[in-house]
Formats: C-alpha cells, sequence, structure tokens
C-alpha cells in the first residue's frame, strides 16, 4: 500500500539530487508527459478498485500516453497551434472523471465495511 | 510494485520540472568591455555619492560649529539660487552670435528666428563641453526653460526670440576649449543648412542675465520634519 508513496518519494529525491535541468524549450512537453503519467497512474488506481485492472494495459497505457502527448506538443509547435492545449485539455477531464470515479468507489466500499459490521462500533 | 515503478518515474519527471522552472538559468552574456563600462559608471557615480557627502558633512559641521547658524543658511542658499539661475552671474565665457547668411541663390521667406530644435541643439551641445551657464538673448537657461516654436517664431522662456543677430553668451571654466568645440560642432553644420552662420568668441568678461520671471515648482514639496 505505501510501496507507490515510498517510490514517488524516491523519484522525487533522486530528481532533485541529480539536479537535471531540461532546456526552457522542452518543458511544455515534460510538463504534458508529467501530465499524462498522472492521468495513467490515476486510471490504474481506478482500474485496481474496479478489479478490471490488466498490468499490460497499464504499461502500454503509461508510455504511449507520454509520447502521444509530447508527440502531440511537438506538432503543435511545428504547425503553429497550440495543440498541447487539447492534450492538457483531455488529460484534465480524464483526472478529473477518474479521480471521481475513485472517491466513489472508496466511499462505496467505506460504507459497506461499515453496514457489514454493525456491531464493532 | 508496477505502480511503485510508475510513481518513481512521475516523482523524478516533477522533480525535474519543478527544478527546471524554478530557476531558469540566466547566463551572464556581457562581454569584457562591457563589464569595464559599467564598472566605470558605478564608480563615476560613487565618486559624485562621495563629493556630495563630503558637500553635505561640511555644511553640517559648519552648522554645528557656529553659533550663528542664520549666516551659513544664507550662504547655503545663495549658493542653491546661484546654481538655479536666479541670479546674475559672470566670469569667463563665450559669446555666440548667430546671423542669417543669404548667398546670391537664396529662395525662400525671410528668416524670422532661429528654429527651436536648433537652440535646443545648441544648448544640448554646450551642455555636452562643459557650459555652466548659458543665456540665449536675453533669456537665461535654467532647468525648466521651456523652448518653443509657435507660429514659426521661437519662444525662450515664453518670451520671443526674433533679434538677430542673436546673441547666446556662455560661461565656461575653460573657454578656449569650448570655443574650439563649438566651432567644430554639428549644430554649426545644421544651422548652415537653414542660413543661419554662426560665430563663437572667447570672452574675459561675460554676464548672463538672472532668471527674471518666477520658478514655478510643481512636483516638489517642502519636508517638514515631525517634532
Amino acid at each position: 500500500m505505501w510501496l507507490p508513496f515510498i517510490g514517488l518519494l524516491v523519484g522525487i529525491l533522486l530528481g532533485l539530487s541529480t539536479g537535471i535541468r531540461v532546456p526552457d524549450a522542452y518543458t511544455s512537453y515534460l510538463s504534458i508527459a508529467v501530465l499524462a503519467a498522472l492521468d495513467t497512474l490515476f486510471g490504474g488506481i481506478r482500474a485496481h478498485l474496479e478489479k478490471t485492472f490488466e498490468e499490460k494495459v497499464f504499461i502500454t497505457g503509461f508510455f504511449s500516453n507520454i509520447i502521444l502527448a509530447a508527440g502531440l506538443a511537438f506538432l503543435g509547435v511545428h504547425l503553429g497551434v497550440d495543440l498541447y492545449l487539447a492534450a492538457v485539455f483531455a488529460f484534465g477531464v480524464r483526472l478529473f472523471n477518474n479521480l471521481a470515479q475513485i472517491r466513489r468507489l472508496l466511499l462505496e466500499r467505506w460504507s459497506k465495511k461499515k453496514n457489514d459490521s454493525p456491531t464493532s462500533l | 510494485m508496477i505502480f511503485t515503478a510508475v510513481t518513481t518515474i512521475i516523482g523524478f519527471m516533477v522533480a525535474i520540472q519543478f527544478q527546471t522552472t524554478k530557476e531558469p538559468i540566466v547566463r551572464d552574456t556581457r562581454s569584457v568591455m562591457e563589464l569595464r563600462q559599467e564598472l566605470t559608471v558605478e564608480k563615476e557615480r560613487q565618486q559624485e555619492l562621495m563629493e556630495q557627502l563630503t558637500k553635505n558633512e561640511e555644511m553640517l559641521e559648519q552648522l554645528q560649529d557656529t553659533s550663528n547658524v542664520e549666516t551659513v543658511i544664507e550662504d547655503a542658499i545663495d549658493d542653491l539660487k546661484r546654481s538655479a539661475g536666479l541670479t546674475e552671474a559672470s566670469g569667463e565665457g563665450i559669446l555666440i552670435e548667430i546671423v542669417p547668411y543669404f548667398d546670391q541663390h537664396y529662395q525662400g521667406g525671410a528668416i524670422r528666428s532661429v528654429p527651436s530644435h536648433l537652440v535646443r541643439m545648441l544648448i544640448n551641445e554646450l551642455n555636452i563641453y562643459g557650459a555652466k551657464d548659458i543665456a540665449v538673448g536675453s533669456q537665461r537657461i535654467v532647468s525648466t526653460t521651456p523652448i518653443r516654436e509657435v507660429q514659426g517664431v521661437t519662444l525662450i522662456n515664453s518670451r520671443r526670440i526674433t533679434t538677430f543677430p542673436l546673441q547666446v553668451r556662455v560661461l565656461a571654466d575653460d573657454p578656449e576649449q569650448l570655443h574650439h568645440y563649438m566651432m567644430t560642432s554639428e549644430v554649426k553644420e545644421y544651422l548652415q543648412y537653414e542660413n543661419l552662420e554662426f560665430s563663437s568668441t572667447p570672452m574675459k568678461d561675460l554676464t548672463v542675465p538672472a532668471y527674471d520671471q518666477s520658478m514655478r515648482v510643481r512636483y516638489m514639496t517642502p519636508v517638514k520634519e515631525d517634532s
């Protein structure tokens, strides 16, 4: 349960300690990649709670989303259209949907547990 | 396990993004020459500030030493009035005369006055080459002197400057040098284009009149100490 959080911390520490900097021109790609990764992560958590989680789908989704988002941003820069906004919008909407679903599932689970064991209170 | 790997990657990316956006690298691209120039400017400023400081300290000392504060303050006020141009000033300087000059092919109307932009240019050049006090015609140039053109006539201090020859009296520490500078100045050429001839003579004794109107101070108010 706590392993992902430890992983997150390790990642942040690793990133801060290496001191890698991305050139200014590529910051938008990185930010969109982060957004895509977050989207996939929350999608994975939701799938896990719904018990429809599949490792292969998750891993492929993770990488393909990042690459696609960055590619879209790249295309947008070369076409002179802010296409990365489309990716930001799509990922943002999906992120919120996933979060809402996760919340609902957790609430459901919590209330079920409460009903199952009324004597414990 | 997979989640852990994914969150690690996310954490890594977030950390990099954070570092990148937090402190963008500002590179100092100035060359040695530019740095030297800036250093010189700063040194000059320091010098100026030091001079001011010494002057003020001297005045403070005088105020503390003398029992008669009034004379010191009066001296200071006189000094300020002199530098503001409210008193007559005399000393070494140059006399510039501007007269119309017509050759036989001249076409065009009468010349009524020296164009205002040329007067401005002349004053700027005089100031660059070390003029202390300037009077154009009978008008003393002070820091708020307006030089305008109204209906083809130049007005200085809201007075018409139409007489020829136009005499510009300039006080300077080194009149000989100022004279040489002015004889090779750009404004001389520009005056020639307007059919005006420019001559300058160094003078041993020259008097510039005082500014005869009341000074309007618009953006300053006296400071009152809370006591």
